[in-house]
């Protein structure tokens, strides 16, 4: 995945739908109830923050043009 | 004993190649990210830090202090403005997005009217939030949830000016014909447009966390 503006719209939408989740789980149930959700997708955020970032690397490594390919 | 190949210190001889070359040698150039998204991505990381710290204050003093009331008695938050300032914030994210999408199929008037457009955005979501502060009839000396308050919703606002001042300049740019549609030809949209996605995306947490759980 290329970095650029492209891609972090895509993550504004993504939190949106997120927080709009957690929002309307809060309302219409309680607070505790959307935070814990909420602390649900903060982990699994992280959890797919992390395997990327593992991607990432290990393709810019492999990859032509990464910044550490070594043919 | 040294070889010969050791370079000399300054001023020992070692004119010649001093006139080679002068300063620092090249910075490293990755193909995959150039240099100034990679600077705009990094600090993006340094401030979810720093609003990391914040939240963990928030919750500190939410959860393992305990008062007896958040917000205390008799005050409110406003949730309903808060709401519709979350809105104006979310849609100049997306008057950002067609800024740049114009650009990049070399549209100029729509990369205008997206930047001019996210500007106002921007500038009613400030106005607003001000307001709201003018309204809310405590201050950031009442208990410590004033404090979290107007720090939590304060940082994000210092972050909205920040993001409105890069705005600024990259509208004046646009409109003296500054940008155009190769990739390097308008990064002077895309890192302030990038930057600002950010700052919605903190917004949406912020107001999730402080105005409805």
């Amino acid at each position: 995945m290329r970095i650029n503006e492209r891609a972090v719209f895509k993550w504004v939408l993504i939190v949106g739908v997120a927080g709009a989740s957690v929002i309307g789980l809060a309302l219409l149930t309680r607070p505790l109830v959307g935070s814990l959700w909420g602390l649900v997708l903060v982990i699994a955020g992280c959890a797919y923050g992390i395997r990327w970032t593992r991607d990432w690397w290990r393709n810019s490594r492999s990859h032509p043009g990464g910044p550490d390919y070594k043919p | 004993m040294e070889s010969a190949s050791v370079p000399l210190p300054h001023g020992a001889g070692g004119h010649a190649a001093e006139h080679e070359h002068h300063g620092p040698p090249e910075a490293n150039q990755s193909s995959r990210i150039d240099r100034q998204t990679l600077g705009i991505l990094l600090f993006i990381i340094s401030e979810v830090m720093l609003f990391g710290s914040f939240f963990a204050s928030y919750f500190f003093l939410r959860v393992v202090v305990n008062p007896a009331a958040w917000p205390p008695h008799p005050f409110e938050l406003p949730v309903g403005v808060a709401g519709m300032n979350t809105a104006i914030l979310v849609s100049s994210s997306f008057t950002i997005h067609y800024a740049l999408e114009g650009i990049r199929k070399g549209n100029k008037q729509a990369m205008k009217l997206g930047l001019a457009l996210t500007w106002l955005l921007g500038l009613t979501f400030l106005f607003v939030q001000i307001n709201e502060y003018v309204h809310l009839g405590f201050s950031i000396r009442t208990e410590s949830f004033g404090t979290i308050f107007y720090s939590l919703t304060g940082l994000h606002g210092a972050h909205v000016f920040i993001g409105l001042t890069l705005l600024t300049a990259a509208t004046i740019r646009a409109f003296r014909g500054h940008f155009d549609k190769e990739p390097e030809k308008h990064l002077g949209v895309e890192v302030p447009g990038i930057y600002w996605h950010f700052v919605d995306i903190m917004w949406i947490i912020v107001f999730a966390t402080v105005y409805i759980l």
